[in-house]
């Protein structure tokens, strides 16, 4: 196969090219080793729809607030060399496993840069939510 | 003629596969119109979203002394360029904490009340009792706020940055219990469908 241009110009160009691939990259560090103390071991079923998408899910907690309501917050990692953009929606469910109406179960918008990791929230509406369901959708 | 025929004739069912029929979606769904210059029907539910987050993760309401906590809805001023009303976020609010019995919206205080009729029908009732003022009418906390805008533009790409800002003030002390700022920015150089 006939390439068509030199080895050292095709290093170059390669090098360029990672190089600019590089520079979109967020180089993320923590203070913290080991898992949060509200971490909730259903982690690996929200990391496989998360990988679905190209995302990958670190750790999900979920704690009461203050106000009585439980939130929920999941650290979501993107390890790709793309940003990502994504939308989100999470309806929470009381303890039968019903979905609670709420106006607060909005679709949302987020996006991760390359290397980066950002924290979906979500608050109960109530006291009754203990549980959650969550949608992903890829936007870009 | 002939020519003139086959171009009709071919362009028109091309043009009528280009344009999209109107069909009904999701309110603030995924497939909403997104757009630069104004405050999208999303935006509008996010910003709810995130204030009920906010102020039920805080428990502020829950602070009253009687619940449900008395809530009164004061001025919240759209000082954007984008043209909507206020009352689509604030509804959405009181839906949320009024039917789930976390607070109680007064609709019948002040020189302008949202329901003069009631305050009428409550200012009646309490003079035939002989009382000053209804007793059942008492305030906690007013809900005040303000939506501002910052616009700026590279070539032709533009971007927006919409920040709604409520405050909750407890009306007995008159003192800020609780506050909240949600941003929603957006760029693009036009308006796109989904996000």
């Amino acid at each position: 196969m006939k390439y068509p241009l030199p080895m050292p110009m095709r290093a170059s160009v390669l090098t360029g090219l990672l190089l600019l691939v590089a520079c979109g990259t967020v180089n993320t560090t923590s203070t913290r080793d080991g898992p949060a103390t509200t971490a909730h071991p259903k982690q690996t079923q929200i990391n496989d729809l998360l990988t679905q998408i190209f995302l990958h899910c670190r750790e999900l907690r979920m704690f009461r607030t203050a106000g009585g309501p439980m939130e929920m917050q999941i650290d979501v990692n993107n390890d790709d060399f793309r940003q990502r953009n994504f939308a989100w929606r999470v309806d929470w469910l009381d303890a039968q496993g019903n979905v609670i109406p709420s106006t607060m179960s909005v679709w949302k918008s987020a996006s991760v840069p390359s290397g980066g990791m950002t924290t979906l929230t979500s608050v109960a509406p109530g006291d009754a939510g203990v549980d959650f369901r969550l949608q992903v959708r890829r936007s870009d | 003629m002939l020519r003139t025929t086959t171009a009709i004739c071919i362009l028109v069912p091309i043009l009528c596969a280009c344009s999209t029929p109107a069909r009904p979606i999701e309110t603030g769904g995924i497939e909403s119109i997104t757009s630069v210059d104004d405050v999208d029907m999303q935006d509008i539910l996010k910003a709810s979203s995130g204030m009920l987050e906010s102020l039920l993760s805080q428990g502020t309401l829950k602070s009253a002394p009687r619940q449900p906590a008395q809530l009164l809805i004061g001025s919240i001023v759209n000082d954007t360029s984008s043209r909507f009303d206020i009352g689509e976020m604030t509804y959405r609010m009181r839906e949320q904490l009024v039917n789930s019995g976390q607070a109680a919206v007064v609709t019948t205080y002040g020189t302008t009340p949202e329901d003069a009729t009631a305050q009428d029908a409550l200012k009646r009732k309490a003079f035939l009792e002989g009382q000053a003022a209804p007793a059942s009418v008492d305030p906690d906390f007013s809900l005040t706020g303000k939506i501002t805008q910052v616009k700026r533009q590279a070539g032709n790409v533009k971007q927006a940055t919409y920040t709604f800002r409520l405050t909750l003030t407890n009306l007995r002390s008159g003192i800020e219990a609780w506050t909240k700022v949600v941003d929603v920015t957006k760029q693009g150089s036009k308006n796109a469908i989904g996000f």
